[in-house]
């Protein structure tokens, strides 16, 4: 079934292509793209060659598939016959339609010419009617409409000889409108003929114009106008040309003076506002003064909004004048911040500022007030913490100095005490209060904190961290000027100095403090209510890092302990130094009594002991830490050895002393003198004695003695040994040292024969006799 | 008694407080150290580490009249060095000349080249120009600054001037400026002054107490190291007197001697009488100064300047010195008699 209808279409379409390439224009444009003609299916194109055709047939084929194509091809030829006998037949046919059709036309044409004729005719006559009418009529029309215009003339001369008294109606009716219309119809005949036949009427109109423009004016410029009216009477002084830019200037100076009007307000809101910390009274006159400013913030509003209608060009001004506003109400707050104020009055001071910006805002959208008084309340905030910190910071080296000063004039037993408590106070209090202060800030649910509510945060983390730093600066400061002045002063201001060394020390406790109370606490305090924040951005981590501040006053506490015993004992030094370099020992007389450098050295520790005993907590129970610590073999151990040495050293010392004390020296393990100093009262006097001691030792080095020099500091020493051994903690360390005096001064003595135990006895007791009678009381 | 210490000792016979650098001697480390006995027989040791670096051997022993307060071994000499000391009542001062060995040990007579014996008070340093050959000596007494004319050849030295501290001053020691031949350092109580040796005038003066010893850098100009009382050490720019480059804690006592690395920059070794020996790594050069002053104002971040600390002496630790030859070898003398030779490699190469 297929076979039979593939040829029929086949043959269809080879018609159609053939005829249209018969009519087609351009015969070679249908030809296919030469194909190769190696191929049987070549057949149908121009390049058809039949000899090759016919040797690739024979080539390829075999004598059936030959003879089956035969067939084909003969039946093909055939149906080509055919076709082409169709086209012709085709092409005939449509050849005598189109004759057909031209004679047609033809008829159809040959009656219409008369017709035509015909209508030419009429038009014509239509034509000459018209023209005789016209012109019959043409003389009428002409006086009619020169009438027409002469009245018109007439009705325009009466009118400007009215305007004059019509302005004056219109005046009087305040219908300045159509005055206006009025006048400005009437300018340009003036313009024309005003200096001749309507001058009297030029004047006349223009007194009353300038009535007008009067009335005009004072009606833009009364407050109590309502601002269309207002708007309108600008409009129309300016179509009367008159120079509002003038008026636009001075209607800006007008609302530039209400604005310092309301500067003096907003001081007066500051005064309140401070006022108010008392808290009745203050009250009553903060909220009289809030509802005043407000109410004239209200007013410099309208007016704004009204004068924007007015002059719609001047937004640019009217955005300046806003924004001064603002920005000098930020700068009186910035000036009000300098000075001490609470969160809670900044935040008052915030809050009406905040309610202007608002009130402003809505009448000068396009002036961006909410955020540039966010930039400006932004300054204000980070200002008032940091000023906030540094009052903090003075409060604390106040607390300190006023005791110090306090304590020159009135020396109290417990004026250092009084110090430190009132330093830590000052210290943990006054942090608390800030804290507590900012969290107000935070709190609150004003527009403008909340959304600076991050950057507070981070401010006060960061003003923490700042503090501290501060803080410690200030601690070295103090310490360090003491250490400055005490060259200054030197041993004339004894009792300033003893201050001085106090304060050290009140510092020494109070960064421990610091370390181990405040900042854990403020951490606590900043966790609980600072947290977040974060506009620093997470990688920076906090700004508050109280593990830094710790370390910081973990080891300034310690350098400024070790500060203070080394003040102590350069005093001590001094007094040594004297004690040494001044006799000359090779010369000594025969001691009679301890000398009184002794009693100066054991005062020295005196003060310092009480100093200590006034700021440092009391060490664990002595015997118990004596007990417990890996020194108590060796102290024992030394401690007997020292009492050996002592019963020798009476009879045989003199000889083989160097031997003696190396061979002592290999047996006994060596006593750390110079241990680690603890935040006690036991710790700090054993390290200045210790130190005391190994100078003295150190000064004994350096000279030589004869007999009776020797014999000096072995008495002076025995002295020593029972006050020492009351106040120290480390009692083997100080016999330890003390025996190291008397070896040190054996050695250098050119003929080292000790005092004889009943002699050295008779002097001490001697010496303490008459210790005893001069101060009775103490120990 | 030798401890788990990294050290190399050598013991003397008794006690001691002063041990110099041969620097002169190219060949050898050598040290040349002296005792401080009031009543025995006192002795100068010159000492050589061995080649291994692992022995100290007393390369020469020889008898001291007198106990001896300070050593200076000549720059430019090895055999000739310069002593004070005292009889216990008196004090002098000798320039001494080693004695050909050949060999053997037993030769023990110190030649005296000559004395310097103009001072009448309390000797206390005699020193030497350390950069090189230079034929003046300076020496140091209570009160007075003493140049001498020494004249090794013909065994004499001649006083060229003389110039008092002034009243009130008690001279307690020196430094001769390495890098100017003319200036000389002094340090008394309250102060160092700084004399200019041509005119003999004092040019200058750093007001701080109580200062025990100075010494110049040898590598840089104008930097000056000092040693105190209590506050430890500083350093200073001469040209700027009034407050100090850098400060450093120092010891736990005094601190009694300061010495700077004659080779690398800003290491120097400070000796207590807290019985140790300290080595500090200051940067001290001018771009580090603004550094370090930052960094002092967050002393969170502060690098610890100390190194380290050798702490295995028995008593105050006096004499220190350096190598000039290997410069990363110091010698340690402590009270006791006991030089210690220790070498700073292990903390070079941290730097």
């Amino acid at each position: 079934m297929e076979t039979d209808d593939v040829p029929l279409d086949d043959k269809a379409k080879r018609m159609r292509d053939l005829l249209s390439s018969f009519y087609a224009p351009d015969p070679s444009s249908t030809d296919n793209a030469p194909s190769n003609p190696g191929t049987l299916d070549a057949i149908n194109t121009t390049s058809f060659d039949a000899d090759q055709y016919m040797n690739l047939l024979i080539q390829k084929s075999n004598l059936e598939a030959l003879l089956q194509r035969h067939v084909e091809m003969a039946a093909e030829i055939k149906n080509i016959d055919t076709d082409l006998q169709m086209l012709v037949y085709e092409n005939y046919n449509k050849f005598i339609s189109a004759t057909d059709a031209i004679k047609r036309m033809k008829t159809n044409i040959v009656g219409m010419e008369a017709n035509m004729e015909q209508l030419l005719d009429k038009i014509m006559s239509v034509q000459s009617k018209s023209d005789g009418v016209n012109t019959s009529l043409f003389e009428k029309r002409e006086r009619v409409e020169k009438l027409h215009r002469t009245r018109n003339l007439l009705r325009k001369v009466q009118f400007i000889y009215d305007l004059p008294t019509r302005l004056e109606k219109c005046i009087e009716a305040e219908a300045y409108v159509d005055a206006v219309k009025f006048y400005t119809g009437a300018m340009p005949i003036f313009k024309a003929y005003g200096d001749s036949s309507f001058q009297d009427c030029k004047q006349a109109s223009e007194e009353a114009i300038a009535v007008i423009v009067k009335n005009l004016q004072g009606k833009l410029f009364s407050d109590s106008e309502s601002i269309q009216a207002r708007a309108e009477a600008a409009v129309l002084l300016k179509q009367l040309d008159f120079p509002v830019d003038s008026l636009q200037v001075k209607l800006l100076e007008k609302l530039e003076q209400s604005l310092g009007d309301l500067q003096l307000k907003t001081n007066d809101i500051e005064n309140a506002s401070m006022e108010s910390n008392d808290p009745k009274q203050g009250k009553v006159s903060d909220s009289v003064h809030i509802t005043a400013h407000e109410g004239s913030v209200r007013g410099f509003a309208e007016a704004i909004s009204a004068y924007r209608v007015i002059f719609p060009e001047s937004e640019e001004q009217l955005i300046k004048l806003v924004q001064d506003v603002v920005v000098k109400h930020f700068e009186t707050t910035e000036q009000y911040v300098k000075g001490r104020i609470s969160s809670a009055n900044l935040m008052c001071v915030l809050r009406t500022i905040w309610t202007d910006v608002l009130l402003m805002d809505e009448v000068l959208s396009e002036a961006v007030l909410p955020v540039f008084s966010l930039e400006a309340a932004q300054i204000a905030l980070k200002q008032h913490v940091a000023s906030t910190f540094n009052y903090l910071l003075q409060d604390i080296s106040d607390a300190l100095l006023r005791v110090t000063v306090s304590s020159k004039e009135a020396a109290e037993e417990h004026s250092l005490q009084v110090a430190l408590e009132a330093s830590k106070k000052a210290v943990l209090q006054g942090s608390m209060d800030v804290l507590l202060d900012f969290r107000q800030l935070l709190d609150d649910d004003l527009q403008l904190l909340v959304q600076l509510r991050d950057f507070i945060i981070d401010w006060v983390q960061e003003g923490f961290q700042d503090f501290f730093r501060a803080l410690y600066d200030r601690f070295l400061l103090l310490s360090g000027r003491n250490s400055s002045s005490r060259q200054d002063q030197g041993l004339t201001g004894a009792h300033g100095e003893k201050v001085l060394a106090g304060l050290v020390l009140v510092l020494a406790q109070l960064s421990v403090f610091i370390e181990q109370t405040v900042i854990p606490r403020i951490t606590e305090e900043i966790a609980a209510s600072f947290s977040g924040g974060g506009a620093r951005g997470y990688e920076n981590g906090p700004a508050f890092v109280p593990g830094v501040i710790c370390r910081i006053f973990r080891s300034a506490g310690e350098r400024l302990l070790h500060h203070y015993i080394n003040m102590r004992t350069q005093k001590v030094s001094t007094l040594l130094r004297k004690r040494f370099t001044t006799p000359n020992w090779v010369k000594h007389k025969e001691p009679r009594e301890v000398h009184m450098f002794v009693d100066l050295f054991l005062q020295e520790l005196k003060e310092s002991a009480s100093e200590v005993k006034q700021i440092l907590p009391q060490g664990l129970a002595r015997k118990h830490w004596r007990s417990d610590s890996n020194g108590s073999t060796a102290s024992s151990r030394s401690n007997q050895l020292r009492d050996d040495k002592m019963t020798r050293s009476n009879t045989q010392r003199a000889r083989s002393q160097l031997l003696e004390t190396h061979l002592a020296k290999l047996f006994k393990q060596k006593v750390e003198i110079f241990t680690k100093v603890e935040y006690t009262q036991e710790s700090v006097v054993t390290t200045t004695v210790k130190l005391c001691l190994k100078s003295l030792q150190e000064f004994v080095r350096l000279q030589t003695f004869n007999r009776s020099g020797f014999q000096q500091i072995q008495l002076d020493i025995q002295f020593l040994r029972t006050p020492l051994k009351e106040t120290v903690e480390d009692e083997a360390a100080v016999d330890f040292l003390l025996d190291e005096v008397i070896v040190a001064a054996s050695e250098r003595c050119l003929d080292p024969i000790p005092l004889e135990p009943p002699i050295l006895d008779r002097l001490i007791q001697a010496k303490l006799a008459k210790w005893k009678e001069q101060n009775p009381i103490s120990p | 008694m030798q401890g788990g210490s990294s050290g190399i000792g050598y013991g003397l016979k008794y006690q001691a407080r002063c041990i110099s650098d041969v620097k002169a001697d190219t060949d050898h480390t050598s040290f040349i150290t002296g005792t401080l006995s009031l009543r025995e027989e006192n002795e100068v040791h010159l000492i050589r580490l061995s080649s291994g670096g692992t022995e100290l051997i007393c390369e020469g022993l020889f008898s001291h009249p007198n106990e001896i307060w300070d050593l200076a071994s000549c720059p430019f000499d090895q055999r000739i060095f310069s002593t004070v000391f005292s009889t216990g009542e008196s004090y002098g001062a000798a320039i001494w000349q080693i004695p050909e060995l050949y060999g053997q040990l037993n030769s023990p007579q110190l030649e005296r080249i000559a004395s310097l014996d103009a001072h009448v008070g309390k000797i206390n340093r005699v020193l030497w120009w350390p950069s090189g050959r230079h034929d003046k000596l300076i020496s140091i007494d209570d009160e007075n600054l003493f140049l001498w004319t020494l004249d090794c050849s013909k065994k004499a030295a001649q006083v060229q001037s003389k110039q008092s501290s002034g009243m009130l001053h008690y001279l307690s020691g020196g430094a001769w400026d390495p890098h100017d031949i003319n200036a000389v350092a002094t340090t008394c109580e309250s102060s160092v002054q700084f004399w200019d040796l041509r005119t003999m005038k004092k040019t200058n003066a750093i007001e701080h107490a109580h200062i025990h010893n100075a010494n110049y850098d040898m590598k840089k100009n104008h930097i000056l190291v000092t040693a105190e009382d209590e506050s430890g050490i500083h350093i200073w720019d001469t040209r700027k007197p009034k407050s100090p480059i850098q400060e450093l804690p120092g010891h736990t006592h005094w601190t009694w001697a300061v010495t700077c690395n004659p080779e690398y920059d800003g290491l120097i070794l400070s000796a207590g009488t807290d019985s140790t020996v300290n080595l500090w790594m200051a940067p001290t050069s001018i771009e580090d100064e603004a550094i370090s002053e930052s960094i002092a104002e967050s002393p969170a971040q502060q690098a610890d300047p100390l190194l380290n600390s050798y702490s295995d002496y028995e008593d105050s630790v006096y004499g220190l010195a350096w190598s000039s030859r290997e410069p990363w070898i110091f010698a340690s003398l402590s009270y006791d008699g006991r030089v210690v030779v220790e070498s700073i490699k292990p903390f070079l190469s941290r730097k």
